[in-house]
Order: C-alpha cells, then structure tokens, then sequence
C-alpha cells in the first residue's frame, strides 16, 4: 500500500525500514509502524478469529482497547499489535484460527451461534450427568484466545523501574502536558505516563484550527516542546498505566523502541498526588455485524491516515454521533480519501461550519441516521444505513465503516485510585463526583471537548495537584478556576448505544463474542444489574480490559425497560487496566540467597539445595542416605558448615531482664566459659526457637538461633520488651560469624593439631566455651556442643577467616581422613540422638513439654515475666497433647516412613515428624508426635503412607535417645 | 599451608591489576579495564562499627559527635557516621587506616557482618531507581544522607554522599550472605551504563580531591 508521505502528522519513518513476517512472507515496515499498521499497510485485513463463534476480526481502535488484533508475536501469545512496534525479524502469528485468518476452518462456529446462548456453559450438556466431564473438556480446548507452548521460554530483556515524582500525570494529551507544565512551574518533581509512543493524545493526528491559532497538531507538538525542556518533568511514552494503589502508588508497563535497553519495562511509581488526564475513547456504535473487518472507529481511521500515512479503504461510510466524526470525514475526503456518505445520529447540534463544508464536498450527509448493519464476506463490501428509528434504509457500498457511537471517559485510572463515577446526562458520561484525596482530573475525562477548556483544565488539575504536595500556588488556581469558568464547558453528548436491531450478532464485547441478544437472554432470566450481566455473559471480562463494553454495556442495561436500575452504574474496573505479561511482573528477577562464607568449597564438593534464604550443602557422598558421612562422623571426624546459625550480641544493664523475659529457662545463671541451652517460646508455650547462650563479660552476653529465626530475633526481643523501659542492645551478627562443626570421636586430635590452646576434656569439658586462636591467627569461638551426639566442637569464627580455617582443620584432619558432612547426615545423626529441629519435631501446638523438653523451663521464675511460661503451667497436666515419641519399624523392618506420615487407628492420631533408615543400629528409626495414650513403650504403631492403598505400615514406641543415651560419646 | 587469606563476599570476574595485602585481605586496588565510567567498587574489607546507647551524645567518633537526627551523616577525615534511630549508630571507615575499636562496650564490630559496596561515577542514582524504591534523586536531599530500607528486595543500609570530587557516589550495604547476589545485582542494573568492578582506590582518591 502506498503512504501518505506529505503530512506533517506522520510518526512513520518510511526511510527507516525493518521487515515482520507473516504467514510465510517478509512484510515491510516502517520505523514507527506498530505490528498492526504495518500488517495493515501490507493488505492485511483479517488479524484472527474470534472466540467463541470465530468470526473474522480486523483492526478496530489502533489502542488496543479490543482483542481483535491480539496476536502471537515470536510464540507469545495474545500481544496487542496495535501497541507492540514491528522490531526486524518479528514473526507474527494469526491466533485461534484452524488453517488461515482467512480461511479458519472453524468458520462455521459462527452459524451454531444459536447453540452458545447466555451462559451456556451453566446449563448446556449438564445432563445427563456423564456428558459434562466429556464436554468440559472440549469447550476448554476450544475456548481460549492464543495458546503457549508447555516449554516456551519468553526471551528479552524486562527491566523494571521504581522513581519517585511529587506528581504523577497520567496522559500525555494537552490536558495532561498542561498539567506536567504546570506542577514542575510550582517547582515539583513530574512524572508524565503516556501509553502511546509520543506525546500529543488527540491534538498529535488533527489539522483543525486550535482557538488560540495554528492547528492542533502544532499546539500538541508546541506543548510536547516545552515538556521536554522542562528540567523537572519525566516522560515515560509508550508506557500504559495498569493500576493505582494505596498512597498513590502508580504502575505501568513502557515498551521499548528500537534505541531502549529494555523490551518491556515494569514502572512503579510513588508520587505525592496523581492527575488523570486519560482523556476518552470512543464508546462502540452497536449495529449488526458492528465488528466485522473493515470497521473501525473514527481514531483509528483518522489516525491511520495522519499518524501512519495509511488510507483506511478506498470507499469510507462513517456513522458518527460527535463533530469528531465530521472532522475525520472530511480530512480524509481532504487527503483524497472516498468518502461515500456520513450518517450522524444527532439531529441537530452539530458544528455548522462542518456540515457545510461537507456538503461543499458532495458528501451524502444523513442527520439522524446510523448504521444498521455491516455485510459482505470475509470483509466489509456493503453498509446499511437507517434512520434511528428504523423507519427508512439506505444502502452504500464501502470497504471501511467509520462508526463511533460517541464519547466515554477513560476512568481506569480514577477507578483504581477509588474514586465515584456518577452518570452525567448532559454529556453522557460517567463523570468522577467524588476523588481520592491527592487525586485529579482534567481534560476530556471531565467532558470537555473544546481545545482551550480542555488545557485550562489540565492546568488546573496539575496546581491543585501542587497545592496537595505543599506549594502555595493559591492565586494561580483561582486564576485557572475563572478562566476555565469563562471558556466552554462540556458537552452534550450522544445517547445512542444501538441502532434499530434485533442484536443476533450485534457485539457489545467484542472479545468474548457476547452480543445484545446474549444481554437480553441474561436479563431474561433476571439478571438485572450490569454486574451480573458480566458475569453471566462475560461481556467485559477479555483482555480489553472492558475496553469496549466498558460503558456502553451498563447504558444499555439501564436504557431496557425490564431493568429496575434506570440509574447506569459503570461495572467494577480493576487493576491491571492493561494486560501485561508476567514477565513484565517479573522484570529483572533477580534471585537474591545467601551464600555462606565457604560456598564456593561447598558448592564444588556437594549437592547444594536452597533452604529458606540460604543455599547450603544437602549432601557429599553418593552413597545412599549419606551413609558415609553418617559413618565417618560415628567412627571418625566430619565437617559441616553451619554459618547459617542466628548469632546475636546482647548487652546493657538490662541484658539479663531481656532474656530472662523471652528465654523459658533462669537466664541469671550463665556461668563464664560455659554454655547455656536455652529454648525460647511464644504466649502458647510453644517451642519457638533453641540455642545457646554465653557470657562475655559483665551483662554482655553472645547467643545463637535456629536458622529459620535469626531474621526475626531482634523484633521478637523488642515486641516482649516494647512496654519495658530497659537499657538493653542487640547486634545481629549472623553474618558476621561462619561456623565450623567439627564432629566425631577423632576431632579433638584434629584441634589439638592447630588450636593455639589446652584442648583437652578437662581443659575443655563438654559445654564448655572458650576463645582461642588457630594458627596463631584466626580467633576463634568455640563451643563444645553435640548436636549430632558425638565429640563436637563449633567454631564460630569471622566470616573473612571462614574458608581459611575449613582449609586448616581440613588439612589437619587429613591424616584421619576427615570428610565433608551436609544436611542430609547430620539430620539422620541428631534424629538418633533423639535432638529435635524445631518445624521437624514441632508444630504450632508443640509446647516444650510434649517435646520432653520440660527442663529448660525454670518453673520458679515469675510466669507473668517469662513469654509461654503461663502457659507452660496451664498444659502439663493436660491430656489430649501430642507428645514426642521415638519408634522403631516392625512392619517392614528394612524401611523407615516417609515423613510426615499420619499414624492412624480408625482415627488419626499422630504423625511421623522425621523417619530415617539409621546404619549405625542397622534399623529404620524415627520420631513421631503421638497422643498420650499412645506413648507407653511398645505400643504398636499403624501408618498410614501417601500411596499405600490402605496397606498399613507399623512400627513400636521405643525409648529415646536412640543413640548412646546415657551421652558418653559427647563427653569423651 | 599457604598465608592465611581472608575473603571478601564478593566475586568481580573482572582481572585485578594492582593488589594490596592488608591485615589479611588482598584488596584490589585497581582491575583490568575499569575505565573511569561508572563504578562499582568493593570496600566490605573496610572496617564498621555498631554504636548502641541509651545515650549517644556522649561519643565523639573521628571528632564528630553522633548526629542527633535519625539518617543524618556526618563525613570526615574518611569516616562517616551516621545516626540510624534513637539508641543506634553506625560508623564506617572508608579511608585510611582504620582505628582500633575503642574498649567501649558500646561499639561492636560489625566488618565481617554486611557487604558494602560503592557505586561512583555518572548515573549512580539511574542504577539505584532501577533496584529500589528508595527517593535517592529527591532535589532536596542534603548529602551525606542515610537511607534504610529494601534494594533488590533486600534490607539494606545505602549512605548517600552525593558529589565527592568529581564524581556522585553511594554506598550499599547489606547482610554479607547477599553479598554476590547483590553485586551481580548491581552490575545487572548497571549494565545499560557499562557499569565496571573498580579497585579501591577509584574510591579512596574521591578523599584526595
């Protein structure tokens, strides 16, 4: 197709070329061609079929505002080509289409309409019963516009971006640049979103006179000047608007052009006070066939020409209801356009000076007419024009039908601020009543049309908007209130929502092939409220975002007699106002975990797994349960690396009242160069946290938590201390310290070898803690603990030093051979000691006695002063309580249950917390949580596994600890 | 046995052209190729402190009292300091030797516990809009600033000294454990920009001018 390549509108650079392939063929583009319009310049009528009944659909809005045009673009499904820029090498697809757009072999959906009423997928093939499954199944494989492949991995770069504005404008029209301008005047920070690649809005494509001289055009490129020079306005274009939240908090979705970093960039904006400026759509004209290709709204008619250079059709019949209509008609008469005739549904009120220049022009110009129906196959060869009472018919024969039924605001944006929206019979809009705090408006979203009142507007909102962010610009918003009082004010709009038709195949939604029948259908059986008409039809709910039915669906409602609602509510809009891709969501995606300080000798050596925050090492060996390591711990020394252990600092004069406050045991009896263990539990008593506590030096204590509870220690001291006015202060030092678990009979041959210090059992007796060097360099503290139930040691040691340290006592260990350990071992060892992980061994209503735990709660401290103790009190004699138990199995005798397991009899009665085959007794053991009447040794145990198909396991209550009980081994 | 090494969190692959051992650490000086852009430049080796008291007017750090504002700064002699909330400060070295920690039980140290990270060079603040929410190109903002909270969903610390010499610079800290993550982080983000690991002393001359 040929370009209009004079116009001083165009945002096309021809020069500038790049090819998109479709349907095989390399199609030309233009730099500033979106996929739609360079489709549409390559002959390209029919964009895909649609959803239900696969009719064919063409270019409608040029805004995305319908799915007529969603395409896949390189596999991504449903991307709206009339936003998207062709980039080179694009391959784009025709969606839900069996052969070609032209020729869908499911065309003929469209004649089994009359089997797909109102909310058939409620009622049809319900019965008998067996059929749904069946149907169900089918509907789903059939409904559904674009499909992703299983395996498909969405490449480009999604960016993301979170500034910060005093105010934010949404528009970029004249009302919205007026607004920028006139906030950073006041000398604050501007953000200005407009979702289409430039600024302009509906001044950028016209050439009709603006009232304060020159052409509108020329204005919105004057303003966009000046938005650019100003230092303190941020333009963010091609940039869609998708929700506004609490504190005006504001996100949009920009796409990239050709010189951007970014394919698609997520903003997330905060800004002081918001002003939209989002201008109107068109609300759709309803007639028959109203969205078969070769119909379109008046701007995408318009705007094809003077945007993109590209004459809609060879013979053009508009039907309009506003002078924007008229305006169209006769610029593109004026750009050597055909326009065969315009019907207008207004009687009377229409500009003068248009309709005569129209009849200037021989252009057939019918008041009170409208179009009654589209025809022709595949496309548009043929409209039939009525008058609005359906009295008289005409008939042109055209290739493009401009209809547009009027005006309707943009309010996504106020709708997602919170605001009311009330119907204004003057314009027929649903104008905002009653905005958010720190939430503007102006421009043609308040119902203006004329050029100056719609700038004055703009302006006025951006001040008030000043006003809200602190800048006493009083004089100037009384000066902007008078002048706009003194230009025009809104209009009278059309009320028109359908012309004289039945509605069999009159398409109020577009993308969810719901029609004006299928509306009356849903009212007929009392669905009365436009709410429920959505719901019911899906009219309004495809991703358009209710771009089309968005209003006119609760006009029309409210305009049939069997509606009780004669007062039009616009449905619910809801965030996002656009559909974006979940990888725009995404964005940049960055994984952030924490790596202890010898991850990288770890990673090199074991099997890493992600747990919580941090990545650690689950396993060394291959050999089957981490046999090995399990067996070198037991017989010889092992390693693990246990950094992600919570480490803290507390001291002041009030140290000892903090921990005696969150710690269930006497707190005031830490004896130096000794270790206390310790539990913590909340109101419940239940077991929240365990570690070990030691003294440093006088009310300065250094203590360690579970893993899982280091990122919530600090806040858990200061939440049970917040009505306390005690001189206490916590240091998190997680990170701070590495720690080396040095385990096995032969580890302290190993420490004697490099630590500068009297290692010896007497020198260093078990819980014993103690600070020394090794090597003569690295300080160390180290504590004598047995987790894993044997000779141990922990150094806890500074990070930097970490990995030197591992290496020393790894090189010192090599002549025992001294290995790795990870997770997987030392969960089976201190599972065979009878030592519970708190999340493993407990849950929420596992207090410290069901757990055997009961010593580490000093019942001769105040209860009301220590967290849990009341509590504490209350259940030890309580029956009914799960408690811990150690079992072995029976039946298999070779097997342990998985955990997790319920333990069962005709009701449940426990459950399996960690279950493991333990070569060092040579049988499968584990811990349950039982009810008390299950806990006396011996009790058989009934299992019930995931998958066992009733077959049940057992196994029988045994004492614990499993291993060594009387704890020689960690005394040696 | 080799000398003992300490290390850092982080991991630049870039090449270290000049290095310097000090009290254990091999701090890079300058890498291959770093150019004089944008920077990043690793300084976790720089010694932190933690200053916790009920009443803090009493310190006097690097000849400064504690500033008496919640995320106020003060820069001096290569030490900045900075009052994070009532009862809590942080001081950080960033030039020159570091002292020894005073025999005050109020201090600790807290080197080895966060990465610290800066960011030098033009368009620092277009890197930082693109990890965090934090208003860091506020026009009003008085530098040295300290502003807590959340970059690449992570809690940080990132100290603001705005124009140092001829260069804009921020520091980031956080939990050492992010410590790579975060770096690749920032690289990532700064990539659009050619963002370049630099040796310290890209740093420590902002001092000198």
């Amino acid at each position: 197709m040929n370009r209009l390549t004079h116009l001083p509108t165009l945002r096309i650079r021809p020069e500038s070329r790049r090819d998109i392939h479709y349907r095989g063929k390399a199609h030309p583009a233009a730099a500033g061609d979106t996929i739609a319009t360079a489709l549409y310049a390559n002959g390209v009528r029919i964009f895909g079929r649609s959803l239900k009944y696969h009719r064919p659909r063409g270019l409608y809005s040029l805004d995305g505002e319908c799915s007529n045009t969603t395409m896949s673009v390189d596999g991504v499904p449903n991307v709206r080509t009339e936003t998207v820029p062709a980039k080179a090498g694009m391959t784009v697809k025709a969606q839900n289409v069996v052969g070609s757009a032209e020729r869908d072999l499911l065309g003929f959906m469209d004649a089994l309409s009359f089997a797909m009423p109102a909310g058939f997928y409620y009622k049809t093939l319900h019965k008998p019963a067996p059929v749904w499954p069946l149907a169900i199944n089918r509907i789903r494989k059939q409904a559904g516009l674009g499909a992703i492949a299983p395996g498909f991995k969405i490449t480009g770069v999604f960016d993301e971006l979170y500034p910060r504005a005093d105010v934010c404008v949404v528009g970029g029209g004249p009302a919205g640049m007026c607004a920028a301008l006139a906030s950073a005047e006041a000398g604050l920070r501007v953000i200005l979103l407009e979702a289409r690649p430039w600024l302009g809005g509906f001044f950028d494509y016209r050439a009709a006179a603006h009232p304060g001289g020159g052409l509108l055009y020329e204005r919105a490129r004057e303003l966009a000047d000046q938005v650019e020079k100003a230092p303190t306005i941020r333009v963010f274009t091609s940039a869609a608007m998708t929700g506004a939240y609490h504190d005006n908090l504001i996100t949009a979705v920009q796409q990239g052009g050709d010189d951007d970093p970014f394919d698609s960039r997520y903003l997330q904006i905060r800004a002081g006070a918001m002003v939209a400026a989002t201008g109107c759509i068109e609300r759709p004209l309803l007639f028959e066939n109203n969205e078969k290709p070769g119909v379109m709204q008046v701007g995408c008619a318009h705007r094809l020409a003077r945007t993109w250079g590209l004459m809609p059709g060879e013979k053009i019949a508009f039907s309009v209801g506003h002078d924007l209509g008229l305006e169209a008609a006769l610029d593109l008469a004026e750009l050597g356009g055909r326009v065969v005739c315009v019907a207008d549904i207004r009687e009377d009120g229409q500009d003068p000076a248009l309709a005569a220049a129209l009849a200037d022009r021989r252009i057939p110009y019918l008041k009170g007419w409208v179009a009654a129906e589209a025809q022709g196959r595949p496309t548009l060869k043929r409209a039939i024009f009525s008058t609005i009472t359906g009295t008289v018919q005409k008939e042109f024969s055209c290739d493009v039908l401009v209809a547009s039924a009027g005006f309707t605001p943009v309010t996504g944006p106020l709708d997602t601020a919170g605001a009311r929206l009330a119907y204004d019979n003057h314009t027929g809009f649903f104008l905002p009543t009653d905005l958010p705090p720190k939430t503007h408006a102006g421009g043609r979203i308040m119902g203006l049309q004329d050029p100056l009142s719609i700038e004055t507007s703009g302006r006025l909102a951006g001040l008030r908007a000043a006003v809200d962010c602190g800048k006493r610009v009083d004089d100037a918003v009384r000066e902007s209130e008078t002048a706009l009082a003194s230009q025009p004010g809104p209009e009278r709009g059309s009320k028109l929502v359908t012309a004289p038709v039945k509605g069999k195949k009159t398409f109020i939604c577009f993308d969810e092939d719901a029609t004006l029948k299928n509306v009356r259908q849903a009212m007929a059986q009392g669905f009365d409220v436009p709410e429920l008409i959505k719901r019911f039809t899906a009219a309004g709910t495809g991703p358009g975002q209710g771009g089309i039915p968005g209003h006119n669906l609760p006009l029309f409602v409210a305009q049939t007699t069997a509606s009780p609602d004669k007062h039009p509510r616009p449905t619910t809009v809801r965030a996002p106002l656009v559909p974006p891709l979940m990888a725009e969501y995404a964005g940049t995606n960055h994984d952030m975990s924490k790596r202890t300080p010898v991850h990288d000798s770890q990673a090199a050596a074991g099997k890493m797994e992600r747990i919580a925050v941090w990545n650690r090492a689950r396993v060394f060996s291959k050999s089957k349960g981490a046999r090995a390591e399990i067996e070198n711990v037991r017989t010889n020394v092992g390693m693990l690396d246990a950094s992600t252990l919570g480490k803290f600092r507390i001291f002041g004069p009030d140290a000892v009242k903090a921990l005696q406050r969150v710690y269930a045991g006497d707190m005031t009896k830490i004896p130096s160069n000794r270790m206390k263990y310790a539990a913590m539990c909340n109101d419940d008593g239940c077991l929240l946290d365990d570690g070990v506590i030691v003294k440093q030096g006088e009310n300065d204590f250094y203590f360690t938590a579970s893993t899982g509870r280091a990122g919530q220690t600090v806040e858990w001291f200061r939440f049970h201390t917040k009505y306390e006015n005690w001189d206490f202060h916590l240091v998190n030092l997680t990170d701070a310290y590495g720690v080396i678990n040095l385990a096995g009979p032969n580890a302290r041959k190993v420490l004697e070898k490099v630590a500068d210090a009297d290692v010896s059992n007497d020198a260093f007796p078990f819980m014993g803690y103690r600070e020394f060097t090794v090597n003569k360099t690295i300080l160390v503290r180290a504590m004598r603990l047995g987790f894993v139930g044997e000779l141990s040691y922990e150094f806890h040691v500074p990070s930097s030093w970490m990995q030197a340290l591992w290496d020393i006592l790894a090189e010192a260990g090599a002549e025992f051979g001294i290995q790795n350990f990870g997770l997987e071992a030392q969960n089976t060892l201190r599972m065979e000691k009878g030592h519970v992980i708190i999340g493993s061994e407990s849950e929420q209503r596992t207090n410290l006695l069901d757990l055997g735990l009961g010593f580490l709660w000093d019942r001769n401290k105040p209860e009301a002063k220590t967290v849990g103790a009341v509590a504490l009190r209350q259940t030890e004699d309580q029956k009914g309580r799960l408690k811990l138990v150690g079992f072995k199995m029976t039946e298999p005798a070779d097997r342990p249950p998985k955990d997790g397991s319920p333990i069962v009899d005709d009701r449940i009665r426990g459950y399996v917390c960690t279950a493991r085959y333990s070569h060092t007794l040579d049988m499968p053991v584990g811990m349950a949580l039982v009810e008390d009447e299950l806990t006396p040794e011996g009790t058989r145990l009934a299992i019930f596994e995931d998958g066992c198909e009733g077959n049940l396991i057992h196994g029988e209550i045994v004492p614990m600890p499993f291993y060594d009980p009387d704890g020689k081994r960690m005394r040696m | 046995m080799n000398m003992l090494q300490r290390q850092s969190p982080v991991r630049f692959s870039a090449r270290p052209v000049k290095t310097e051992v000090r009290d254990g650490w091999t701090v890079v000086l300058e890498y291959a190729a770093q150019g004089d852009g944008l920077h990043l430049i690793d300084l976790s080796h720089r010694a932190k402190w933690d200053l916790q008291d009920g009443d803090l007017s009493r310190f006097d750090i690097a000849g400064t009292p504690i500033p008496s504002a919640p995320n106020t700064c003060t820069l001096k002699n290569g030490t900045a300091v900075c009052r994070r909330n009532r009862t809590q400060a942080l001081i950080w070295h960033l030039a020159g030797d570091p002292p020894e920690l005073p025999e005050d039980p109020a201090l600790t140290d807290v080197t080895e516990a966060s990465l610290l990270a800066a960011l030098t060079g033009p368009n620092i603040y277009d890197v930082m809009e693109k990890i965090c929410s934090l208003d860091l190109k506020d026009p009003a903002k008085t530098t040295p600033r300290l502003i807590q909270g959340p970059a690449l969903h992570v809690p940080c610390l990132i100290m603001d000294l705005g124009r140092m010499g001829d260069r804009d610079v921020v520091l980031i800290a956080c939990s050492r454990g992010y410590g790579r993550d975060m770096t690749e982080g920032l690289l990532h983000a700064g990539a659009e920009w050619n963002m370049a690991p630099a040796g310290e002393t890209a740093f420590t001359r902002l001092f000198d001018i």
